[in-house]
């Protein structure tokens, strides 16, 4: 019983101690949850979307819980590239764990420029690139739902990082392996999905959308039917690794996107009811594999049978 | 006062509490009392927990809650109900666990010259009161207080103002309790008559802003605890933000509690009806 189950994973050239990531945006860059969690547990930290310029977001009210799920509209607030690399990053820095900058912009240029910051940092290990914000006016989501906008982004980043360029996909799109399709020619390593499902919610006695924006990004375990099966069919369409994310609350809604063919997975608003839900799915999971005699923890990946 | 230095940040605590009482204390409250005793032990005055108040299968996030009194290892909430949280909130009992994390959030400033204080609160403002006002009757301060509330039966921590306060001035919106009106027609006569060091303010948005105002003419130091939906409550999500002359900042760990002089009420938002 004492058998050690292997939990690295690859995703491009970059090997995670496990699949376990946080998703972009819920997590800041870790250092509030390092009070409840040892950040060396999980897989990498998923940084908060950074842009080339400070972004102010979004009005408030800026969440509204749903059943099951909550909609946001945050909006990228960050305080830009340079105060990120001089603050978070350096922090990060000292903590024992792989760090993946998520990237925004509202323009390839932008995109690019952010990239270009960040290739000289070592304490960057991989990139996201979010091509799916919904929280937006411009860019952000717009360049998710096109398959030469997405290209576009990919071809761009990629000419300028040597760093695993991992590509962010949006569900609010007909088909999503188009998209993974046309990434992947691009020379994306990885794509991670999903980001949030476009929503609405309205109070019937003020009769005003609960959320300042009037739409946002819905999330949490209402959204994992929908995620998990966009990573079934994009694992299916693409060769590169598939990160996984959409309402995983416990270590077996992870084994759950890993047996549909995600690589690593993320955890994102559960963190919110629970700050310490990234290192007790990581430890869930190795659980999982020892009690059923699964030797290395990649066996999942794509295990389901049909 | 200065925004929480990120390097000063306290730890917040993750603890697993059970429930000691849960009462009804005035109409559409409840007081709940929880054997916490490391969050109990460190909260200070204008600090809040948040509560995960339902647990299961059922995604439910969780709900932020001032602390209203701590005494040893118990910690004293005041809530009223509304929703969905507050009502699961009002169906725990005796024995029952619950995790809370706190203690949580930059809490009210206590100068360490005041001598006159007045505090300022409208309906369940009156919450993250309790313990300033009996922090501060027990530093010796004089203390008024000036509650409103919508009628007679809604208003709460009566005995408790009326152990910490030298003076205690009520209003009610129906006149069935004091003053016949809201709570900010008794600001001015009391800044005039006690020349109070600083006020202290919570209720309604737009009561704490007219406050603010009036605290402002008269030349005195004020202090709000704004309240924002909020979602991981430690500084994460950047779900709680309020606008200030300093930029954004987060509701869970630059306040709840603010300078008055430094928020932006033109952007402020708009207060949810109770
Ligand atoms: C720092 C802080 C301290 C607080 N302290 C207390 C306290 O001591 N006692 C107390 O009774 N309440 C307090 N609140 C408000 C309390 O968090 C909400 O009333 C509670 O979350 C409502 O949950 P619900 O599920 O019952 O309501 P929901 O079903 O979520 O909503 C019902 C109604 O309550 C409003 N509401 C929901 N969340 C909030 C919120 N965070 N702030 C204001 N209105 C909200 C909604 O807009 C809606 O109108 C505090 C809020 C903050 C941010
Ligand atoms: C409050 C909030 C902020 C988010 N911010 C970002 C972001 O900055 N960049 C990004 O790529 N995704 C962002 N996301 C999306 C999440 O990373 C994730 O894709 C989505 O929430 C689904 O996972 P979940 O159901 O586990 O939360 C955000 C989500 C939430 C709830
Ligand atoms: S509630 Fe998440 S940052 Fe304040």
């Amino acid at each position: 019983m004492n058998q050690t189950v292997n939990m690295k994973v690859r995703l491009g050239s970059l090997e995670l101690r496990n699949p376990v990531l946080t998703a972009s945006g819920t997590f800041a860059a870790g250092r509030e949850y390092s009070d409840f969690i040892d950040l060396s547990t999980l897989g990498a930290v998923v940084t908060k979307g950074v842009s080339l310029h400070p972004w102010a977001g979004n009005a408030s009210p800026r969440i509204a819980e749903t059943a099951s799920g909550m909609l946001n509209s945050i909006g990228l607030q960050n305080p830009g590239v340079e105060a990120f690399c001089a603050g978070d990053l350096l922090w990060l820095a000292t903590q024992d764990v792989p760090v993946i900058v998520n990237v925004s912009g509202h323009s390839v240029e932008e995109y690019v420029a952010v990239a270009r910051r960040l290739e000289s940092e070592p304490t960057v290990s991989a990139l996201e690139v979010n091509i799916s914000c919904p929280n937006v006016d411009e860019g952000g989501m717009a360049f998710g739902t096109s398959c030469p906008a997405a290209a576009e982004v990919t071809r761009a980043v990629r000419a300028v990082t040597s760093k695993p360029l991992i590509v962010k996909l949006s569900p609010n799109v007909t088909d999503i392996t188009e998209i993974a399709r046309a990434v992947e020619a691009e020379g994306a390593d990885a794509v991670s999905l999903i980001n949030t499902l476009l929503g609405m919610a309205i109070d019937t006695r003020t009769f005003r959308p609960k959320l300042a924006r009037a739409v946002g990004g819905l999330s949490g375990p209402a959204i994992k039917p929908v995620a998990v099966r966009m990573v079934w069919q994009v694992a299916s369409a693409v060769q590169i690794p598939v990160v996984g994310m959409g309402g995983i609350m416990t270590a077996d809604d992870a084994v759950e996107f890993m047996l549909a063919g995600a690589t690593a997975v993320a955890v994102g608003t559960a963190n919110f009811v629970d700050p310490t839900t990234t290192s007790s799915v990581a430890q869930g999971l190795e659980a999982f594999c020892r009690e059923r005699s699964i030797q290395s923890v990649a066996e999942l990946t794509g295990a389901v049978r049909l | 006062m200065t925004c929480a230095d990120e390097t000063a940040r306290d730890r917040a605590l993750l603890e697993r509490v059970s429930v000691l009482s849960n009462d009804r204390v005035a109409e559409g409250v409840g007081l709940i009392v929880l054997q916490s005793p490391r969050v109990a032990r460190s909260v200070r005055p204008g600090q809040f927990v948040h509560l995960r108040v339902a647990e299961g299968r059922d995604f439910v996030l969780r709900r932020p809650f001032s602390v209203h009194a701590a005494h040893g290892d118990r910690l004293e909430i005041l809530y009223q109900v509304l929703g969905v949280g507050t009502r699961a909130l009002s169906l725990s009992g005796r024995g029952d666990e619950m995790d809370v994390i706190g203690p949580l959030g930059h809490g009210w400033e206590i100068p360490d010259t005041l001598s006159h204080a007045l505090l300022v609160c409208g309906g369940l403002g009156a919450a993250p009161m309790g313990m300033l006002a009996t922090e501060l009757a027990a530093r010796g301060v004089a203390v008024s207080v000036a509650q409103g509330a919508p009628t007679a039966p809604r208003l709460v921590a009566r005995d408790l103002f009326a152990d910490a306060a030298r003076r205690h001035e009520i209003a009610t919106d129906d006149g069935s309790a004091g003053h016949h009106g809201f709570v900010t027609a008794l600001v001015e006569p009391l800044l005039a008559g006690d020349s109070p060091d600083v006020v202290y303010v919570c209720g309604p948005e737009v009561m704490q802003r007219i406050v603010a105002a009036q605290a402002s003419a008269a030349g005195v130091p004020c202090q709000v605890s704004l309240e924002r939906l909020m979602g991981c409550g430690i500084g994460a999500c950047l779900s709680c933000v309020v606008s200030t002359v300093h930029g954004q900042k987060r509701a869970c760990v630059d306040g709840p509690v603010f300078n008055a002089n430094e928020v932006l009420w033109e952007s402020a938002e708009i207060p949810p009806k109770h």
